[in-house]
């Protein structure tokens, strides 16, 4: 691959995965106080993260029950419930929260890890450079580091031997996990996704189911 | 004053039904609007299909599904682009897989 074609590919993806904020949350979550489910939209969601300073119980990191016949090590996306599972021995799976495409930017698909990356560079599209200062400055690429909106780890999904330019990666906005937010990239919290990152290996298998997706990858 | 005190002991036993009502486990406090099949279960209809279908199961994609009842979910399938539905209950036994004509 040309170094030209490389760039191209980071930007294009850097562009699909940081897109616009323009979540139509259909997320709810269950207050134990009232007794009901209440809407959880990227308002109430920055409300409950800055209130305490964690995701809601659902969302964190723990092992479930998960039946199937997919090898330990393999990653299931549930895009439409906001979940990531790594499956493990003996019917159980470690269970994370995620951020995933908002509408219109959900696909589904069965990739691959191809190449994964600790604090990863970012590198703003064409577009984002040109409309914001703050994105313009990093035009050949920000370092990784705790501010870069990738996150601490990304794990890069390939097709075959090409690169589908989306990625599971952290995220600087840690109240976003559980709405629909991305531009078709999986997002995690920082922790989950270096917990993630030290239990995958290249090459793992990933499923990525999401009813309504409007495009499908490596079926 | 008949009606009033029919509509009070209605309200008054729709409330205690509501506190008899347990709340969900820690783990199950979060869903979306899209009352989905869990995604093990999707799975394992892709398993089950991959078999009626004969092909390689990484060519079978759950593409929906949606509750049928307390037990049981609905899940329709693509494998490698034929469609496929599925009944399975909420234990994982595969109850059919049928294709779509």
């Amino acid at each position: 691959m040309t170094r030209a074609r490389r760039l191209g590919l980071v930007m294009l993806a850097a562009g699909l995965c940081l897109g616009p904020l323009a979540a139509l949350a259909q997320t709810q979550i269950y207050d134990a106080r009232t007794k009901k489910w209440v809407n959880y939209d990227k308002k109430k969601a920055r409300q409950y993260y800055a209130r305490n300073n964690q995701l809601p119980e659902a969302f964190r990191r723990q092992v479930v029950t998960f039946r199937t016949a997919e090898k330990p090590g393999t990653i299931i996306i549930d895009g439409n419930q906001h979940f990531l599972y790594l499956v493990q021995p003996g019917g159980q799976a470690i269970r994370y929260g995620i951020g995933v495409g908002r509408e219109g930017f959900g696909w589904a698909g069965i990739v691959r890890v191809g190449r994964t990356a600790e604090w990863p560079t970012w590198t703003p599209p064409p577009e984002m450079v040109a409309r914001d200062p703050n994105a313009a400055k990093w035009a050949a690429g920000m370092p990784g580091g705790p501010d870069n909106p990738l996150g601490a780890r990304a794990l890069y999904l390939y097709e075959g031997d090409a690169d589908t330019i989306y990625r599971i990666h952290g995220t600087v906005e840690p109240w976003t996990i559980g709405l629909d937010v991305s531009s078709g990239c999986i997002r995690m919290n920082n922790d989950d996704v270096t917990d993630l990152h030290s239990r995958v290996e290249v090459g793992a298998k990933v499923i990525v189911l999401m009813q309504g997706a409007a495009l499908y990858k490596g079926v | 004053m008949r009606s009033k005190r029919w509509l009070l002991a209605a309200g008054t036993g729709l409330a205690f039904l509501g506190g008899c009502q347990s709340p969900p486990k820690p783990e199950e406090m979060a869903r979306t609007s899209l009352q989905t099949a869990p995604a093990d279960l999707q799975l394992i209809c892709a398993n089950a299909a991959a078999g009626t279908a004969q092909v390689d199961s990484s060519k079978v994609l759950p593409t929906s599904s949606r509750q049928l009842d307390a037990a049981s979910y609905s899940v329709d399938l693509d494998a490698g682009g034929r469609k496929f539905n599925c009944i399975v209950d909420s234990n994982g036994s595969v109850k059919s897989v049928q294709p779509i004509a």
